[in-house]
């Protein structure tokens, strides 16, 4: 009689499993079924991507470029740690991860100067108070600066 | 280019399968038992020839490593074939020990329920492949981590040519450039054989180690209790939504978590299969020193199961016995640990968890009991919700349980009730050792860490308990009695497998088990 609910028992052990397993996979599913036509046909990633590849053939294929966004440099990591922005985190990592294996450094002081405003310009001056001149507008906020050693 | 773009994975399974033979040399090579070479060896050879690659590339030879790796496959085959071989000739004689007749033990082969639960698992295999195929069309470089870490540090390592070391000293700290590099050099192994750094094999490697887990899983579970337990307990990680989203993202943590639980599972494995004693245990300290190779918490893993081994084994079974066996998995891990020594000591940056590290800061830090009091809640708030996939940062920790979560094994486990084989029960009380000291690890990492508490506790605990979830699945069902063996009363504490008909190995004595009633 025991050993028939310990048969019960383990039957509804393994059913439980079966169903919130399944009811588990099945959710996963449908979320990202339900999410597809909603996805633009090109992620961000490889948007930022081919956004940024326009900058390859106008750098040296080594060594160090600087960087500037619509924040100054040092709020770039700040705002991601206070969880209140990752987008210019992100954007810079991009940069990065697109230029490689050119380092870009967060910083306006080299030679060559990435500008990344696709979230709006930076504060006025701020291109003036470092000596970044343009060299070329790619368009979509992205501007390569020369460092003017006289600002 | 298909050809080439597969090249790197078989070559890396080929000779992992191919490692298995020479040190499992099991005269049973059933379906479950070339399954489980399959599984095991598949992600060691990956691992190794990740190994390969680094150690080729200050030698040079980076641009030789399709030929390195097929020089290995036929050195490795020739040797399997030589020991198969003797084997074989040894195995016509009267035979001294053999594996365990496992099939004897194991409900009959396509029994309903078996049937039944296999149908479901294949579904819910389909299913979840579906997840991860539209995961990665949604974002095929992989979430954050993915192109911050992982991919960045491949991309940089295929792209910067012969001048790979320096990158090491960019002073990128961001991107965390003291990371191993298994993952990483896997990749750009794999882009080194199609010639070009194409997405699609950061993505073949993490399909790959997604479903070398969940085959693990199941495998060694089919292998150790039953075919149903092993569909089982590999259904609870599909049901994993993080499991499935983590693989899909790009991250090394489903690859540590393969590493660590092939590590556990090849400690279980000499118990059931005396023969395989020795090969096992030192396949166990490559996949322990592959786990740090991995990531940086391989190496607290590294060090804890070494411990574990030494000490579960000294109660067990002596001094003796203690010695050999830690011997035989430091043998495994040496080579390996050696190349993580290397790398740390003259590429690696810093860490940053070490940033400003000093006795008085960790003084201060180990008597403030508000840190202790933050992390118990976020450990119990992350333990019951982890599964259900990345938190929002914004929101902060919050309980969401989900369907499939740790209460569900406790309460399966309740229902099924606790059936232990005499065997299994040092290896059941060393994995269950090993996951509680790495999660006491983890508690006092976070204790002393310099980062601030709250955001490194969000942005990493989920996933720390992620790369432990297949081993605590595996845990369980070495633990839970089995659906199709109901325990009867007083009967929780053996095994419902028959006795082996195999005379066991010196220093394994066997021990009554019980038969079912």
């Amino acid at each position: 009689m025991v050993h028939g609910f310990a048969k019960y028992r383990a039957t509804a052990g393994w059913l439980l499993l079966v169903l919130l397993t399944g009811y588990a996979v099945l959710s996963l599913l449908w979320q990202q079924i339900h999410l597809y036509p909603g996805i633009p046909e090109t992620d961000p990633v490889t948007i930022h991507e081919a956004r940024i590849a326009q900058l390859r053939p106008l750098l040296p294929p080594s060594g160090a470029v600087g960087y500037v966004t619509t924040v100054e440099n040092g709020e770039i990591f700040a705002a991601e740690k206070t969880f209140t922005n990752v987008e210019f985190l992100a954007q810079y990592v991009l940069t990065q991860y697109t230029l490689a294996p050119r380092i870009v450094r967060n910083s306006p002081d080299l030679p060559f100067v990435v500008g990344n405003f696709i979230d709006g310009p930076p504060a006025p001056g701020f291109l003036e108070k470092n000596g970044l001149v343009p060299i070329r507008d790619l368009g979509d906020g992205l501007i390569l600066y020369r460092k003017d050693r006289k600002p | 280019m298909i050809v080439f773009f597969l090249a790197p994975l078989l070559l890396s399974l080929i000779s992992g399968v191919l490692l298995t033979f020479i040190f499992l040399p099991s005269p049973k090579n059933d379906l479950q038992g070339l399954l489980l070479r399959l599984f095991v060896g598949g992600g060691l050879g990956i691992g190794l020839s990740a190994c390969l690659y680094f150690v080729s590339l200050p030698a040079g030879l980076s641009g030789y490593i399709p030929l390195i790796d097929l020089a290995v496959c036929l050195v490795l085959g020739l040797i399997g074939y030589v020991l198969m071989k003797r084997d074989r000739r040894e195995a016509e004689r009267p035979a001294e020990s053999q594996l365990p007749d496992r099939k004897a033990a194991l409900p009959k082969m396509g029994s309903k329920l078996e049937t039944w639960i296999a149908v479901l698992f294949a579904v819910e295999l389909l299913a979840s492949l579906g997840s991860f195929l539209f995961a990665f069309l949604k974002e095929p470089h992989g979430k954050w981590d993915a192109w911050l870490i992982w991919n960045m540090h491949a991309r940089f390592l295929y792209r910067s040519g012969e001048a790979w070391r320096e990158v090491f000293a960019g002073g990128m700290d961001w991107s965390h450039w003291d990371y191993p590099l298994l993952l990483p050099l896997s990749i750009v192994r794999g882009w080194k054989y199609i010639g070009n750094d194409s997405i699609y094999i950061p993505a073949a490697f993490a399909l790959l180690f997604t479903l070398l887990t969940l085959g693990l899983l199941l495998c060694a579970l089919a292998f150790l209790r039953s075919r149903i337990q092993g569909y089982l307990a590999a259904m609870i990680l599909l049901g994993t939504p993080f499991f499935i989203m983590m693989g899909a993202s790009q991250f090394a943590d489903v690859p540590l978590a393969f590493f660590m639980l092939a590590t556990l599972v090849l400690l279980c494995l000499p118990a059931r299969s005396p023969e395989n004693r020795f090969g096992a245990t030192v396949l166990a300290g490559i996949a322990a020193g592959l786990c740090a190779w991995t990531k940086n918490e391989g190496l607290l893993f590294l060090l804890i199961v070494t411990g574990s081994l030494f000490g579960t084994t000294l109660y067990a079974d002596g001094w003796r016995s203690a010695r050999k066996k830690t011997v035989r998995f430091l043998a495994g891990a040496l080579p390996i640990l050696l190349i993580v020594i290397y790398f740390k000591t003259q590429l690696s940056p810093a860490n940053d968890l070490m940033e400003g590290f000093s006795l008085t800061v960790a003084a201060a830090k180990l008597t403030d009991f508000s840190r202790y009091a933050e992390i118990a809640k976020a450990f119990f708030i992350t333990g019951i919700s982890f599964t259900q996939g990345l938190i929002d940062l914004r929101v902060g920790m919050q309980l969401n349980p989900g369907a499939v979560n740790i209460l569900l094994l406790i309460v399966y486990l309740l229902l099924t009730g606790v059936r232990i084989d005499d065997r299994d029960r040092t290896g059941l009380v060393r994995t269950a050792a090993v996951l509680l000291m790495i999660l006491a690890g983890y508690f006092f990492v976070y204790v002393m860490t310099p980062l601030d508490l709250g955001y490194h506790l969000a942005t990493s605990l989920n996933r720390l308990f992620l790369q432990l979830w297949p081993s605590v699945i595996f845990l369980f069902f070495l633990t839970a009695g089995a659906p199709e063996t109901a325990p009867s009363p007083g009967d929780i504490s053996r095994t419902a497998s028959k006795p082996s008909t195999t005379k066991p190995a010196k220093g394994n004595k066997p021990k009554r088990i019980r038969e079912p009633k």
